[in-house]
């Protein structure tokens, strides 16, 4: 009876340990690097959102699309956008009714506006398994001014960047 | 010579049965003989600390440990030791280093043969630690390969080093010593810990604790294993109490 009682309790033990092993900290999936969210509305309506036509989006200095949305898509009106972690400015090219010129050479057809997002980095401890990500903060734009800006307005909603839901850019169009 | 040398031997055992014989006579009719067990201090060393110091680059570590013995199943038990360990996580590489003392009790759940001193013990321990954490290089994790398609931005390479980091945690023990040669016992034990108290910062938490072993994301359960080899060093010896149960009379 007493033997039992021991073994009994070195099982015990035994399972604890084996459980306290068991451990999610080999994959990240506690956080992430944010995105940089945009929603789009109309100019006439500001409570309303509008999709842009054919949009495509092209980070400055790269020669592809941005990957996180479908490219020449007319019905997105909210988008995240990735930021450089490693600069703290990151430029984007917003075309609209983006389509490609015909003949031997294809250039781009549709409205260009370049806008210039600036802000900070801060660096955050998430977890064992994801290590470090970035936080943006003190989030600022300008834009490239042109003879044709589709966009009209540009308003920040909040100038911090966090795994939060909610847009922090509106686009006037 | 062989055949003198042989009934000298038997005459000899002769009188050695006589003798005993007689001894013991006497003490049975006065009372009864006592067995007398060896009360001290026992010290030793961690011999997988040892071993890994040697065989990994990334960890050195020294404990020492020692017991007093009080009463017949109870021992005041303690570890002193020192611990370095570097580990590689995917995206950041970081080295704790400090050292710790463990205080509390062993009890011993065997019932040893005539002359026999093992053990097969429960133990408990409320150990504190003092350390550092140096975190030596690190990148920052972005699943978005856009601007990135190669590698993870590096963060600073300057090693940041995170200073008077403590951490208190108690500790249950399962654990067994065994007599080896006069003295000399070899030990080994699992140990479930569970932290009291953790100096954190948000910049950079305590991933492994000296003494600890490593410290698992939300969770204040850890565990780790030990094996000893310790030396007695006997002070007095004293009687083993007669037991109070009846029905056993052989363990007297």
């Amino acid at each position: 009876m007493r033997y039992k009682k021991k073994f009994g309790f070195l099982i015990l033990l035994l399972t604890l340990i084996f459980f306290t092993n068991c451990e999610k900290d080999d994959i990240c999936v506690d956080g992430d690097t944010p995105l940089l969210i945009i929603r789009f509305y109309d100019i006439n309506d500001e409570t309303k959102l509008k999709p842009v036509p054919l949009l495509r989006i092209v980070g400055e200095g790269k020669n592809t699309t941005v990957n996180t949305i479908a490219d020449r898509s007319s019905k997105l009106d909210s988008i995240g956008l990735p930021l450089k972690i490693d600069a703290t400015t990151t430029s984007f090219s917003f075309i609209k009714d983006s389509a490609d010129s015909e003949g031997e050479v294809k250039t781009e057809t549709g409205n260009i506006d370049i806008l210039n997002f600036t802000y900070t980095t801060k660096e955050i401890f998430v977890s064992r398994a994801c290590g470090y990500i970035a936080n943006y903060e003190d989030l600022g734009n300008t834009i490239t001014t042109d003879s044709d800006l589709w966009i009209k307005k540009i308003e920040v909603i909040t100038t911090t960047i966090e795994n939060k839901p909610g847009a922090h850019v509106k686009i006037f169009h | 010579m062989l055949k003198s040398f042989i009934s000298i031997c038997l005459v000899l055992s002769c009188f050695n049965g006589l003798s005993q014989n007689e001894t013991t006579n006497t003490t049975t009719e006065k009372k009864p003989l006592q067995y007398k067990e060896a009360y001290g201090l026992r010290v030793g060393v961690d011999l997988s600390k040892v071993l890994r110091s040697y065989l990994s680059e990334d960890y050195t570590g020294l404990e020492f440990s020692g017991d007093y013995r009080i009463n017949q199943k109870l021992y005041v038990a303690a570890e002193l030791g020192n611990e370095k360990k570097t580990m590689q996580e995917d995206l950041y590489n970081f080295t704790a280093s400090g050292s710790y003392l463990k205080l509390g009790v062993d009890y011993n759940n065997y019932s040893n043969w005539y002359g026999m001193s093992n053990s097969i013990f429960f133990g408990g321990r409320y150990a504190m630690s003092s350390f550092s954490q140096t975190l030596n290089n690190y990148s920052l994790f972005n699943s978005n390969r856009y601007w990135q398609p190669e590698n993870f931005v590096p963060g600073s390479d300057v090693a940041e080093e995170f200073k008077n980091r403590n951490a208190s945690w108690i500790e249950c023990i399962l654990g067994t010593k065994v007599e080896l040669f006069a003295n000399f016992y070899l030990g080994a034990s699992v140990r479930l810990s569970y932290l009291v108290s953790n100096s954190d910062s948000d910049r950079f938490p305590n991933l492994y604790i000296p003494g600890f072993n490593k410290v698992t994301d939300g969770s204040k359960f850890g565990s780790s294993l030990n094996y000893s080899l310790s030396y007695f060093i006997p002070i007095y010896k004293k009687a083993k109490s007669p037991k109070k149960k009846k029905g056993k009379p052989e363990n007297k």
